[in-house]
């Protein structure tokens, strides 16, 4: 049995799965779990012709399991998802060493527990990404969600009931996985993704519109489709810093994978289009197209309301999940590409963003918005690492966001669909003033005076963060690296692949092309700094807090950072709005369970059991004689 | 195109925008003066007042992000204008197109509020958070607007977009094939200036000028340029959408000149709203009539 | 050789009447006997599978040929439960010695002569013989815990088993007024013309609720969770491991050589559905380690009844591969509750008191929910894909109800295993926290390394376990082999 570039790559995430688990304990296990992170990476790099259109790549590893065939195999959409996977572990897993580990374990933490879980999710998302066929596919599902789980609930405390939650919501997306896997072994006879293609085209509407509800759910239910999304941000926000981070950047991506895979490369979105919901004029791409759209809307807007830095950039995660979604289900070649290379986007900009957010958490010990301000000060970079971020996670140009979302508006205005693309425009709109608040009240506006002797964040920390912000930058200066990798996804699922450039994309309807757009930026920049600077007279610094204050006197302890309820003026009208209705569904169907369980118990508790005996019996013989 | 052409056309697009930004800022002037029977400045105060800004003796920096947010707030103005086709120069609007210009434009508004954010004036971070939410406000028809014209036309290429409606004369204008986009277009456009009765983030007796409280000489020179700089842009993006931009520079800046005079004569006539009621106001009638306008277009 | 098959039947039956006696002379002799007459079982039984003689055979008792003659029908499946009978039977033996003893391991031994019995037996006496013996030697084995409460459970598995009993026996006797044979093999013959109606039905159900006590049946099972919670942990994890099992043999015997009627697979689908509804919801509020264990136990074997209602050999494979994983997964467990019974609450923190005992529970909780690549997750593949194929809707009731019940059972186990290992509460010191004993601790990990050979090695397993299926569900087989050893009789 000889080794394939894939099963070497196995191998590497294997060995490193038992580097955690065995030398976890000792302190440097950190960096050797990142440089073995480093090594799987350049494994993949031995199969990067996968990104530009090469042969799929099998594994070695086979089984025959009671009549069912298992393999793995790597083509452009395993190899571009492993790709953003194995890029965030190695950046959270460096942010992880040095000084962050050693807090962690001086404020009690398992670093142990950390290492591990973080090799196991890896590991398994590899798994997942690899499945050559649908019980292979579950495999790997269930590894990643209980790996995720693990990561979720080590924390202990908050940590572990929003993990509890989660895997609720996992089990049950989990099922209806299971339950479509079965009715798609019965239709099509086998779980190989050949024999599925082949009897996709031939299930009847009711059977398709079944497979496209349980899979769409399951498979929504990991990426936060509304209404599945409650679990997502609690669960997100109160992991440790680096595993955040991870998991902000991948972990609900696998959904998406599973989605592009299931339901757009084996069962098509062509079939998908024919279904048709009766009395109405949609059909179920429509329907998906506007589950993404309020999946974008709703968790942005919630996001706007937090009050706690990790939570807020949780929910933008579930909201920008919207926009790749919507990419996708448009379908069209920008749309696509759009949806993909957002994946990428959002994983560096999302990584980005949590780890700088630890950082604030690591020299300050809160996340608490109203707790913070007037950090630049004292942490510039980590603050030009947010900006960076914030930039990226609303779409503005000359980040990487801004590409994305530039071709999903695309493909809705070339479709004509101008209610999703108002409502994709409302989501951005809504992030701009969420991230705005984020930035303004960590790093603007008063200073606290027990901030005063705050550091900026460690070098081991700070290193990840400027090599994310470079992507960031980079991949929204040239677009075309990351679109040469999407298209060949694009080709590997059957979607129509767009006329891609270094700078963006040519387009006989309008293109784009972000090195001038950039260039010209900061050409304008240049000009304005020099009108600023040059063009008038010197400018004295003042303190930070020597400010007017409406003719009062004030001292740095009277505290004035406007920061609680930030968006007053518009929660005075849209206040109103936020119902918690999905809370509220969730509790119903947790109390709708409770009752029934204290139903079943008191039937299993009454005594008169012989009654149940004798009364059954009757029953049964007397439906038999008659 | 020759690049050294192209390289005229990129300086020269914005230092137009900036002198005929400049000249509507004193049209402004002269409007509301005339409204309120005074004589009004004369030709060459807008450009006084940025040379005065800029020389004074005290100018007040709260910090690095403090400049920045004033270098932003004008570089974007700068680069935006160069995705701005003006008759015989298009510079990189092909490059680019609309959404993109919609998006540089919304730059110099993040620039201003990291630089008013680090002012550490609540009243400044109160007009930032008003400011953003206005642009919440009318960005939503604007966008349904831009969604209209674009998918009538068929492109997002601004350039195709005037094309298409100098085609065929006056019948082909944008304001005459959808005339419903182009009212709700003014009106957005009108939000998007900040001015009367929508200047809720400026509200000088509330928040003592918001973003304006911490701003001394240059720094409120920069927000002046600014201010030339988007009343151009403004007025222009809607000649261009709707009036079929300009063939000449005489009739393009009549134009613009002239759609700037709707919502400045307007604005000095009105009182302040409040912010839920710009919101309510916004999201109620440029919104069913942009969607009215669509539904035509589509 | 083949004859040595009655010894594990014989020996612990001997035994069981012999150790009294022996005790009370030599209690240190005598507590020898038992292990050492299951120990010699498991290697007859052992030696018997491995030693390749020809499965299925048949072995008349008394020399009288069937269906005269009593007989013992051994195939794979009856061979694979005899072994299980004496090696949990040895696992699971009561070592401690107190003045209890001689009778405990007396009752021991006769339980597993029993259930060897009820594995073997070709014959539906004998089947019921079998049956009231290991009712005795329950009763006697959960009385044995002393409390009050074991007592109560007790009357009450007592009353309800009887009544069991009797249904049971009702219908047997309709069986024989109509057939006039008890034994298997003949009735097997004869059942297409004289059971094939209303009262072959009849007998049927009445004989599927009377047995259906033992196997947990809804809605004759409320006894479990009293008598789990009461009775020794090892008792409960025989009786739900094991015994519940045996009644399931039973009925499928019935149902492959027997009855054919669609209606006798109705109720029993129906009756499962409603056990995985019951049993699973019911778990979900259970406030003590044992209690959840039976209620989830009532849950899994609903799941069983789902999968014996589904007429194909597929659905065999599927019932016996929930049998075998649900038998090794909830004995273990119930070692575990050994220590652990008793409020959940308590549990806080048990993780740091024995870190062993909770990572074992996690992974058989895994198991049991069917995570892959763990055996319980190929035992419901095997179950969901044969529910989707039935085209009756019943059948997709059942796969509903069976995948909502698999979330719920999530919740409640993952809750307990995140208390576990959550902190302990502030005023109970670490070394209060109960942990479960050393003994039933090492046998949970045996259970627990079994369960990861067993994933390990999932492609022969499974392999096995088709043969095995295959072999059950062939009733000619049955029929040729207990006839042709002696001539035949029609």
């Amino acid at each position: 049995m000889t080794l394939t570039p894939l099963d070497e790559l196995f191998l590497y995430s294997g060995i490193t799965v038992l580097v955690a688990l065995l030398l976890g304990r000792r302190l440097p296990a950190g960096w050797m779990v990142t440089i073995l992170y480093g090594i799987q990476l350049l494994a993949l790099m031995k199969m990067a012709p996968l990104g530009y259109g090469g042969e799929p790549i099998s594994s070695a590893l086979t089984f025959e399991v009671m009549g069912q065939s298992l393999s793995w195999r790597f083509d452009a959409l395993s190899w571009y998802f492993a790709l953003i996977t194995l890029g965030s572990a190695l950046l959270s897993s460096w942010y992880a060493c040095g000084e962050w580990e050693q807090r962690f374990r001086q404020s009690g933490g398992n670093l142990w527990l950390f290492h591990l879980a973080m090799t196991l999710n890896v590991f398994s998302m590899l798994i997942l990404l690899a499945s050559g066929d649908l019980l292979s596919l579950f495999i790997g599902w269930e590894l990643v969600s209980w790996a995720g789980f693990l990561l979720m609930a080590m924390a202990g405390g908050v940590a572990t009931k929003a993990a509890m939650r989660y895997i609720t919501y996992a089990m049950a997306g989990a099922m209806a996985i299971f339950g479509g896997i079965a009715l798609v072994y019965v239709s099509a006879g086998s779980l190989q993704y050949e024999a599925i293609l082949t009897a996709a085209s031939q299930m009847s509407t009711a059977h398709l519109w079944m497979l496209v509800i349980l899979f769409g759910a399951g498979f929504g239910i990991k990426m936060g489709l509304m209404p599945f999304h409650l679990w997502q941000a609690p669960a997100y926000a109160e992991t440790p810093g680096p595993g955040s981070a991870f998991l902000g950047a991948i972990s609900s991506r696998m959904g998406l994978f599973a989605i592009l895979l299931v339901l757009v490369k084996l069962f098509g979105i062509v079939n998908i289009d024919s279904l048709k919901i009766p009395f109405t004029l949609i059909d179920a791409r429509d329907l998906l197209a506007w589950i993404a759209v309020f999946t974008i809307i709703f968790p942005t807007f919630t996001a706007m309301k937090q009050n706690d830095a990790r939570q807020l950039l949780a929910w933008h995660g579930i909201g920008q999940g919207g926009y790749m979604l919507l990419g996708l289900v448009v379908a069209d070649a920008m749309g696509a590409a759009g949806g993909l290379l957002h994946v990428f986007n959002h994983a560096t900009y999302q990584a980005a963003l949590f780890m700088a957010v630890t950082a604030v958490i690591h020299r300050t010990g809160t996340a608490d918005l109203n707790k913070l301000g007037g950090l630049v000060v004292r942490m510039p970079l980590t603050f030009m690492v947010l900006l960076v971020g914030i930039i990226g996670l609303a779409g503005l140009p000359p980040m990487n966001g801004f590409v994305s979302k530039w071709l999903v508006y695309r493909s809705l205005l070339n479709e004509g669909m101008p209610l999703l693309f108002v409502a994709a425009v409302i989501g951005t709109l809504g992030t701009i003033l969420s991230v705005y608040k984020l930035i303004h009240n960590i790093f603007l506006g008063q200073l606290r005076v027990e901030h005063d002797n705050v550091k900026e964040a460690p070098w081991s920390m700070m290193i990840p963060m400027l090599i994310l912000t470079a992507i960031i930058f980079i991949t929204g200066l040239l677009p075309g690296i990351p679109l040469a990798w999407v298209a060949s996804v694009q080709q590997a699922v059957g979607l129509p692949v767009p006329d891609y450039t270094l700078g963006g994309v040519e387009s006989a309807s309008g293109s784009l092309d972000m090195i001038w757009v950039i260039g010209v930026l900061f050409a304008g920049f240049g000009i304005g700094a020099l009108i600023f600077y040059f063009a008038g007279g010197r400018s004295k610094r003042v303190h930070q807090l020597d400010n007017y204050a409406g003719g009062h006197f004030l001292t740095a302890d009277v505290r004035y950072q406007y920061s609680d309820n930030f968006y007053a003026g518009l929660m005075h009208l849209i206040g109103g709005w936020y119902r918690g209705s999905f809370l509220w569904l969730e509790q119903s169907v947790k109390s709708l369970v409770e009752f029934l369980s204290l139903g079943m118990q008191g039937l299993y508790r009454r005594a008169n059991a012989e009654f149940y005996l004798l009364s059954t019996a009757l029953f049964v013989i007397a439906w038999v004689v008659i | 195109m020759a690049p050294m052409e192209l390289i005229i056309e990129l300086i020269l697009m914005p230092l137009v925008a900036f002198v005929v930004g400049m000249m509507m800022v004193l049209m402004m002037r002269r409007i509301a003066a005339k409204l309120q029977r005074r004589i009004g400045p004369p030709f060459f105060q807008p450009l006084y007042d940025i040379v005065k800004l800029h020389s004074k003796r005290t100018q007040v920096s709260h910090g690095l992000i403090h400049d920045i947010g004033i270098v932003m707030a004008m570089g974007g103005y700068i680069a935006a204008e160069t995705l701005l086709p003006v008759p015989g120069m298009t510079g990189i609007a092909e490059k680019g197109g609309i959404i993109t210009l919609l998006y540089l434009m919304m730059i110099p508004s993040l620039g201003l509020a990291l630089g008013v954010g680090q002012c550490a004036n609540p009243n400044g971070s109160i007009g930032i958070a008003r400011a953003l939410t206005a642009m919440l406000a009318y960005d939503i028809p604007l966008v349904i607007v831009i969604f209209g014209v674009a998918y009538a036309a068929g492109t997002t290429n601004l350039v195709d977009i005037i094309a298409v409606q100098q085609a065929g004369g006056f019948e082909t204008w944008g304001a005459v094939q959808m005339p419903v986009l182009a009212i709700a277009g003014l009106i957005a456009m009108h939000a998007s200036l900040g001015k009367q009765p929508f200047e809720i983030y400026i509200a000088p007796a509330e928040i003592a000028t918001g973003p304006m409280v911490e701003m001394s000489g240059k720094y409120l020179g920069g927000l002046f340029v600014m201010q030339c700089f988007q009343l151009y842009t403004t007025s222009v993006l809607y000649v261009s959408l709707f009036l079929g931009g300009g063939t000449t520079w005489f009739d393009f800046l009549l134009k613009s000149f002239l759609v700037l005079a709707i919502p400045v004569s307007i604005a000095y006539l009105f009182p302040r709203y409040r912010t839920e009621d710009l919101l309510r106001l916004m999201w109620k009638w440029p919104v069913m009539l942009g969607l009215i306008g669509v539904a035509f277009v589509l | 050789m083949s004859d040595l098959i009655v010894l594990p039947l014989v020996l612990p039956l001997f035994g069981a009447f012999l150790l009294p006696i022996v005790m009370r002379t030599s209690i240190s002799i005598g507590a020898w006997i038992g292990p050492a007459i299951l120990a010699y079982g498991c290697w007859i039984l052992g030696d018997q599978w491995m030693s390749g003689t020809a499965l299925p055979f048949s072995l008349a008792i008394g020399g009288f040929a069937p269906p005269m003659g009593i007989n013992l029908y051994i195939d794979s499946l009856a061979l694979l439960f005899a072994f299980a009978v004496q090696l949990l039977g040895l696992l699971f033996w009561p070592f401690k010695i107190d003045q209890e003893t001689a009778r405990r391991q007396a009752l021991m031994l006769l339980l597993v002569a029993a259930s060897t019995g009820l594995a073997l037996s070709g014959d539906l006496f004998n089947l019921y013989v079998f049956y009231e013996l290991v009712a005795v030697a329950t009763f006697g084995l959960i009385a044995a815990s002393g409390s009050s409460a074991a007592y109560a459970s007790t009357i009450r598995y007592l009353i309800l088993s009887g009544i069991g009993s009797v249904l049971t026996l009702l219908g047997i006797a309709l069986i024989y007024s109509q057939t006039g044979t008890l034994n298997l093999a003949h009735l097997a013959q004869l059942a297409p013309e004289q059971l094939n109606n209303k009262l072959g039905l009849t007998a049927f159900l009445t004989i599927l609720i009377g047995v259906g006590v033992k196997a947990e049946l809804f809605p004759v099972n409320t006894w479990a969770p009293e008598v789990y919670a009461t009775a020794a942990s090892r008792v409960s994890a025989f009786l739900a491991g094991l015994v519940s099992k045996l009644a399931l043999l039973i009925i499928l015997r019935l149902l492959v050589l027997i009855f054919h009627q669609p209606e006798a697979v109705q109720v029993m689908l129906v009756l499962g559905i409603l056990g995985v509804i019951t049993g699973e919801l019911a778990a979900w509020r259970a406030k003590d380690v044992r209690r959840m264990l039976a209620f989830s136990s009532i849950g899994q074997l609903g799941m069983i009844f789902i999968a014996l209602a589904i007429p194909e050999q597929g659905g065999l494979l599927a019932v016996l591969a929930l049998t075998f994983h649900h038998l090794l997964i909830k004995s273990g467990l119930f070692m575990l509750a050994d220590g652990w019974g008793g409020a959940i609450e308590k549990l806080r923190g048990a993780a740091k008191r024995s870190p062993l005992a909770a990572a074992i529970f996690v992974l058989f909780s895994l198991s049991l929910i069917g995570m892959p690549p763990l055996p319980g997750f190929w035992a419901k593949f095997t179950l969901i894909t044969q529910l989707a194929a039935q085209t009756s809707p019943l059948y997709l009731i059942g796969l509903t109800v069976f995948l909502l019940a698999t979330v719920i059972e999530a919740a409640y186990l993952f809750r307990l295993a995140a208390l576990l290992y959550g902190p302990a509460a502030e005023d109970t010191p670490i070394d209060t926290i109960p942990k479960p004993a050393g003994l039933s601790l090492a046998t949970a990990s045996l259970f627990g390394i079994g369960l990861l050979a067993a994933a390990l090695f999932i492609t022969p397993v499974g392999d096995l376990l088709s043969h095995v299926a295959g072999q059950a569900a062939n009733a000619d087989l049955y029929i040729n082999t207990v006839f042709a050893g002696t001539g035949g009789s029609q």
